[in-house]
């Protein structure tokens, strides 16, 4: 049972809340890749969006537009140009928004299955969405039929792309990449280095590797050449005493290559898997923390405090949950690479 | 002397397991820890022979093979030290297999049977024909020689796939400018691209490590929750050790090794200390208390959700696990209905 602590503990860390927050929980957090333009897609069928604006260290939003759709809503993406947003979920649709010229919405993908994952791919100008229904497709977001179809071995639950890099995390725990300069064909698939759920996926800025989380508070490291295979590794995190939470976000700085996780616990902390240390340990907040996302330069980082389900539908009193969007502004020391201090050896 | 391999960044490697290191005080170190290691009284010997004799000195038993090595490295009479003392063709074999390098240069080994200018009776002008050096790696196409065809309409490209294991390093990818047909880059990893000797035979795609491995489990069952200061290695989360650890923490607890160390991953340390609570234990059962505060494997916590009456979709696809439905529904149900204190 989910105890409540004092009202402080909603928000430990002091971060600037963004209202008004989405009346349930809160599914993905995007940033534009332009600006500081912030996307929440929630569970009240709601895609959100907002401005932020920033002088010194006081942060301010302000809401900007919003679309609906008919069902949950379970993943968002930018295109690279900040124009436009993707949206999709439950509804098994993916909607293209082009907010900034106040467009309305329009459907460019359907699955058999809620859309759990999306990405847009710059170098192909195509959206790629990952559904329950055990397959990959690539939208041109012009045509009415998927460019291509790509079948997986089960459910996606995650996927990351960073050009030419796509890795999806399915629900039998296999890791599927992609080149997507051949994306019919399965670069690799591997078993997850975990041995629980992948919960999440994020790919490398460099596109050497990429970063799972199960549920079981782990995040694993994985190279993708062979020659790097003894560079892989796991940790654990997001873990108090003997509870285990699940590792619900994996996200890169887009300038330090260092990254963040969020978890179950609703606690995020920031790494640096090259010199294997944990940067800055957070406070934890009193919900568990679904979804995160960094800005464009890594100045702002946006988390969402909302129930997740981890506890199952028992412990979600929708009278009284509350589901909020934070703004961290990440200290240098928190985000900057850190090399390892040694102790001489013999 | 033939010409000097010249690769783009030199490692070292060991001889008998084919594992790569940055430096050679590393592969020393490792190989003491791993090969050059007594079974018996875990003393640590500088060569095989020398652990050898010391076995059959002290323990009175004899030692064939060199542990922890790959077969047909195992024999206790090569003496190596480092990269010192490997036979010529297995170091020719391995830099061979690394190097991306055209055919021709691999013929260009000098041939150590035939000596040149010697009173070979050949025709003069003769092209002299290379003898295949036992262990040179005969010639083989590194990249993709391109395309056999482009594909002609609209569509999806599909250029042949790119070799199994080799990866692109970052940069030099060039993003497509449109969905048009590219050829294949040609990317010079950076003289490592090949399958690393660890996963030689690897079948394409598929990691031959991590599916049989036993990967890294927690050496330390019990998360160290000290608030660490702010640049704290994971020692507390990872599962490299506890915080004891020796300095030598070169190896990250490479899981998706291809070698399962007998003691757990971090025997290289000068201190042997309390062996590893949990060498591998399987994390499914999990005999203490800890507990997973998300458990079902079977479905993420988004399925479940959508379970919900609330959320649910009212179609045939949505079949989703009807028993935690219906507790689901009860729950809400009597929740509204004031039955449950919350």
């Amino acid at each position: 049972m989910v105890t409540f602590g004092a009202a402080a503990n909603t928000n430990p860390n002091k971060s600037f809340e963004v209202t008004p927050s989405p009346s349930d929980s809160i599914s993905s957090l995007r940033f534009s890749p332009r600006a500081d333009v912030l996307v929440a897609t929630s569970w009240d069928n709601q895609v959100r969006c907002w401005e932020i604006s920033r002088s010194g260290t006081s942060l301010s939003s302000a809401p900007k537009a919003s679309i609906s759709h008919d069902q949950p809503v379970l993943c968002s993406a930018w295109k690279d140009d900040g124009t436009t947003v993707f949206s999709g979920g439950c509804d098994k649709q993916a909607k293209m928004w082009p907010l900034l010229s106040g467009g309305q919405p329009v459907t460019v993908a359907v699955h058999d299955a809620p859309i759990v994952d999306m990405a847009w791919i710059p170098g192909m100008n195509l959206l790629v969405t990952g559904s329950w229904d055990k397959t990959l497709k690539y939208w041109d977001t012009r045509q009415q039929t998927p460019v291509h179809t790509q079948q997986l071995p089960d459910k996606c639950y995650s996927l990351s792309v960073k050009y030419p890099l796509l890795v999806v995390g399915t629900a039998d725990r296999n890791l599927i990449v992609f080149n997507l300069q051949n994306p019919q064909t399965e670069f690799k698939r591997i078993v997850s280095p975990l041995k629980y759920q992948t919960r999440c996926v994020a790919a490398f800025p460099d596109q050497q590797g990429f970063l799972v989380g199960s549920i079981e508070g782990r995040v694993g490291v994985h190279h993708l050449d062979g020659s790097q295979q003894d560079k892989n590794f796991t940790f654990k995190c997001h873990r108090d005493g003997n509870d285990i939470y699940s590792v619900n976000a994996l996200n890169f700085h887009p300038v330090h290559g260092t990254f963040a996780t969020a978890g179950s616990d609703g606690a995020f902390h920031f790494w640096d898997k090259d010199s294997k240390q944990r940067l800055k340990v957070m406070s934890r907040c009193s919900q568990p923390i679904t979804c995160s996302s960094f800005n464009h330069d890594g100045s702002i980082y946006a988390y969402a405090s909302c129930y997740d389900w981890s506890k199952g539908a028992e412990n979600h009193n929708p009278a009284t949950a509350k589901s909020s969007i934070f703004l961290h502004l990440p200290e240098e020391s928190e985000v900057k690479a850190k090399p390892r201090v040694t102790t001489s050896k013999k | 002397m033939g010409k000097k391999k010249k690769r783009a960044t030199e490692k070292v490697w060991c001889y008998y397991c084919d594992r790569e290191f940055d430096d050679e005080k590393i592969l020393v170190q490792h190989q003491k820890a791993k090969h050059f290691k007594c079974h018996v009284c875990h003393k640590k010997l500088s060569t095989a022979s020398g652990m050898v004799i010391h076995v059959l000195q002290v323990h009175k038993e004899n030692v064939t093979k060199v542990p922890n090595s790959k077969e047909g490295r195992d024999s206790t009479d090569i003496e190596i030290y480092g990269m010192q003392g490997i036979p010529p063709d297995v170091l020719a074999a391995h830099y061979g297999e690394e190097e991306e390098e055209s055919p021709a240069k691999v013929a260009k080994i000098e041939i150590p049977s035939v000596p040149l200018g010697a009173a070979v009776p050949r025709p003069y002008g003769m092209v002299y024909q290379p003898q295949q050096v036992p262990g040179a790696v005969p010639a083989r196409p590194i990249y993709y020689p391109g395309p056999p065809m482009r594909p002609a309409g609209p569509g999806w490209p599909m250029p042949p796939p790119p070799r199994p294991q080799q990866w692109y390093p970052p940069g030099s990818v060039p993003p497509p400018p449109h969905l048009g047909y590219r050829p294949p880059q040609l990317f010079p990893v950076h003289g490592m691209g090949m399958n690393m000797p660890s996963s030689s035979p690897a079948p394409p795609g598929i990691q031959p490590s991590s599916p049989a491995m036993p990967v890294s489990q927690p050496l330390f069952p019990v998360v160290n929750n000290t608030t660490p200061s702010q640049a704290s290695p994971f020692s507390a989360p990872l599962p490299v050790g506890g915080a004891q650890q020796p300095p030598n923490n070169s190896f990250p607890v490479g899981g998706n090794n291809s070698h399962s160390y007998a003691s757990g991953p971090n025997t290289s340390g000068p201190s042997i200390g309390p062996p590893p609570v949990i060498a591998n234990k399987a994390p499914s059962s999990q005999p203490n208390e800890v507990y997973l505060v998300w458990d079902d494997e079977a479905m993420s916590m988004e399925e479940r959700r959508m379970s919900l009456p609330k959320y649910k979709v009212h179609d045939e696809t949505s079949q989703m696990n009807s028993i935690n439905e219906a507790i689901d529904r009860r729950i809400s149900e009597s929740r509204l209905a004031g039955r449950m204190a919350f």
